[in-house]
């Protein structure tokens, strides 16, 4: 047991000084902190309003689906590898070693236990939401992030186990999945039922989360009816709940533990195959595809263009060989479904814009992470584009081209849809499409500049931050300027406003574009740090 | 053809190459040798104009950032990163049409021939085994007929039949005139044919040594644990 505590205590005192000796991650946690410290301030001069306040229910609503995604990310890994609970380093000299392998699993789950922790610290940032939205504190949200901690702790355990059951036993594995389906049918009927009796989908949804179906489903109905009744100040409730879920879960370890002492196979798949991945990564490969054990059929083959062009056909006979709808995958259609379900939800009065501007807000904010999805950007962690004989603005345009052709296919038929559900006139769609497409512009263009601007020689974390306030610092301007023109149009105001916004956008975008001038040989080729030796 | 000089590069406080200088001749067979952390591949990177640096390198006479330098330029990386959706065959393809290559097809079967690679030309590159990928990166790099060729740890990973023929290739680049520079673990895979070795320490040079300046019963490999090991000894740690 002393070796697995040394281990346990040096590895985070290890990790603290390396903090300090990290100036920029150092950096990094500081901002963090003072971020969350920050919006809890905030949250405490918050005003809140009764009668704008939301049901407490759809927060437990929200925690559901929450926990519900989880669950079926770990279903879905328990069926294929398992969740990963140990490094390959505790593989190569923990497993050999003669400490006991139930102790070892104990570390393993602790260890996982801080990567649920982490998972869930997005949750912190939310005590302003929280308690504009719902009026409640930061006493919530430390329950919020208790209950979330939970399910994935628990929901890690169950992921080892489903693989420890089901590996190489496809009729196992088909079990598992009509249990887990099964599991949320008696919720889904219930949903069905009051959408047929109130024919409204939002009272249908509201009238289920009182639902005991959505209360007893396994650990998202666990989780959220827990947190739910603390928050009520019901302790007896939330107790019970949240007391399922440990429970559940140290009976699973015990289940594990006293069953299977030889687990060792059961979870050396899942660690190998995360350790791959990382290794692949660190070595450029930061997409998806070359870890992927898709089956792909090449039917067409060869590349077109000529000189950097080349680029350019390189990623479409890519991206048509990935997927069969080439650039525009379910990625593209959850974007342009997700965008018209909003729609219906925002309304299909129009008005003067304001609902289509929600709907822009919102899939500006996603954008600002999707765009580094396109392939332009991942060719900067290969070689290849900076020893390509031809020029840099060249090769950076035609390695580009693929994203912009799908962002501006993305968006017309985003908006279009949209526009036509919330009947919005078509100068203001055709607005919001512009505007739109030229933030993506504007996104690409920020996104090189902060490579060229920090030389990538910093953590990644860090460069995600210094571009997201890049993009706000470099967006408000015309965001003012939108606003205060816009407001004095009236009626027309919007379009106006819009139309500036864009205006601004390709201004700033061809800026940064200019400034970040020569990215191929002025700066590092940069490089992921999965922070695993590889 | 391959000419560095006075080349710095730190990564934050760290100088992983301490103004080096070095020069690689047509027709000559430069070997980098170091202990791990030496700075070679930083070094190797630098010259092929993947990181920034102090300093100049030039190949052919043209600096390295230029379209005429990568012209004349062949790289293989420590690692054989390759485009996992494309198939063996496209990744030629792709060299010969960005680098603007003519007729360039019969090279390219007869490097996958020579490399074994013919019957998996439709194999895409994520199918691939790591000494597969290398034995790729290889023809990618010898595809555009470069005249100076770098090559970082290229042997590793490659079977047996790989080995022998990219010795007898990059003897056939030297004969042909052509620059090369390799980065190396494997002393003995080069003491037969080196020209001139950097031995490098610490990210700088201990030692430039060339054929006709070691003793007849010296090896390349004596030559570099008195270098590195001396060192070492000596050193305060």
């Amino acid at each position: 047991m002393s070796s697995l505590v040394f281990l346990l205590v040096r590895s985070a005192k290890n990790s603290f000084l390396e903090l300090l000796r990290k100036p920029g991650k150092l950096i990094l946690w500081s901002l963090v902190l003072l971020g969350i410290g920050g919006i809890f301030v905030l949250s405490l001069f918050t005003g809140e309003s009764a009668e704008n306040l939301l049901d407490p229910a759809w927060l437990k609503g929200i925690l559901f689906l929450l926990v519900a995604f989880f669950m079926a990310a770990a279903i879905r890994k328990g069926l294929s590898n398992g969740d990963v609970i140990f490094e390959m380093s505790d593989v190569n000299l923990l497993f050999v070693s003669p400490v006991s392998s139930r102790l070892i699993l104990l570390y393993g789950i602790l260890r996982m236990a801080k990567m649920a922790f982490l998972a869930g610290f997005f949750i912190l940032f939310q005590s302003n939401s929280l308690r504009s939205g719902f009026g409640l504190g930061f006493d919530a949200v430390l329950l919020v992030l208790l209950g979330f901690i939970l399910a994935v702790s628990l929901l890690q355990i169950l992921s080892l186990l489903i693989y420890s059951l089901t590996n190489g036993n496809p009729a196992r594995k088909r079990s598992v999945r009509l249990l887990a389906t099964a599991i949320f049918l008696p919720l889904a009927a219930t949903i069905g039922v009051q959408f047929a009796k109130t024919g409204d989908p939002l009272l249908a949804l509201e009238n289920a989360l009182g639902s005991p179906f959505l209360t007893w489903t396994p650990v998202a109905g666990w989780a959220s009816e827990g947190v739910a009744a603390l928050i009520a100040g019901d302790a007896a409730g939330g107790l019970l709940f949240l007391g399922l879920l440990a429970l559940s879960g140290a009976l699973l370890i015990l289940y594990i533990a006293l069953s299977n002492p030889d687990y060792y196979e059961d979870v050396l798949v899942a660690t190998e195959t995360a350790f791959e991945k990382k290794r692949v990564i660190a070595e450029g490969q930061i997409g998806t595809e070359a870890s992927s054990s898709k089956k792909v059929k090449v039917v067409k083959t060869g590349i077109g263009g000529w000189g950097a062009k080349a680029i350019f056909y390189k990623h479409m006979r890519e991206s048509f060989r990935s997927q069969r709808l080439g650039l525009w995958g379910w990625p593209s259609l959850l974007l342009v479904a997700g965008a018209a379900v909003t729609s219906l939800f925002l309304g299909g009065k129009g008005g003067e814009g304001g609902k289509l501007l929600v709907l822009l807000q919102i899939l500006m904010w996603a954008q600002i992470f999707l765009i580094g999805t396109g392939r332009g950007l991942k060719e900067l962690y290969l070689h290849y584009i900076y020893l390509i004989p031809e020029s840099s603005f060249r090769k950076i345009v035609w390695s580009n081209l693929e994203i912009a052709f799908k962002v501006l296919v993305e968006t017309l038929a985003v908006f279009g849809v949209a526009g036509l559900i919330m009947k919005e006139p078509l100068l203001l769609i055709a607005a919001a499409i512009a505007a739109y497409t030229l933030f993506s512009f504007l996104l690409l263009g920020v996104n090189y500049l902060s490579l060229r601007w920090t030389g990538t020689n910093i953590s990644a974390g860090l460069l995600v931050f210094i571009y997201i306030f890049a993009v706000i610092l470099i967006l408000l301007p015309g965001l003012v300027a939108a606003v205060v023109i816009g407001s004095r149009f009236g009626d027309v105001g919007v379009v106006i406003g819009l139309g500036i916004l864009a205006l601004w956008e390709l201004i700033a975008a061809l800026v940064c574009f200019a400034l970040s001038r020569g990215i191929l040989h002025r700066c590092d080729m940069p490089s992921v740090k999965t922070g695993n030796q590889v | 053809m391959i000419d560095v000089r006075e080349m710095t590069k730190n990564y934050g406080r760290l100088v992983a190459n301490d103004n080096i200088t070095l020069s690689v001749g047509g027709g000559e067979l430069a070997v980098l040798l170091g202990p791990n952390g030496a700075g070679k591949s930083t070094l190797i990177k630098s010259v092929c104009g993947l990181l920034r640096f102090r300093g100049s390198v030039t190949i052919g006479g043209h600096e390295n950032h230029t379209a005429e330098a990568k012209r004349l330029l062949g790289y293989v990386p420590e690692f054989p990163v390759l485009y996992p959706m494309l198939t063996v065959a496209e990744h030629l393809e792709f060299i010969a049409k960005a680098y603007r290559l003519e007729a360039w097809q019969d090279k390219a079967e007869q490097l996958l021939r020579r490399f074994e690679l013919d019957d998996k030309k439709m194999k895409l590159g994520k199918e691939l085994s790591k000494g597969m990928q290398q034995k790729v990166s290889v023809c990618c790099s010898l595809l555009p007929g470069p005249r100076a060729v770098i090559m970082d740890e290229p042997l590793v990973g490659l079977d047996p039949h790989g080995i022998r023929e990219l010795k007898t290739a990059i003897l056939e680049l030297r004969d042909s005139g052509c620059a090369l520079l390799i980065s190396t673990h494997m002393i003995e895979s080069v003491e037969e044919n080196w020209d001139v070795t950097y031995i490098m320490v610490k990210g700088r040079i201990e030692r430039v040594c060339r054929r006709a300046d070691i003793a007849a019963d010296q090896s390349l490999e004596d030559v570099y644990f008195a270098i590195t090991e001396g060192k070492s000894q000596g050193d305060p740690a």
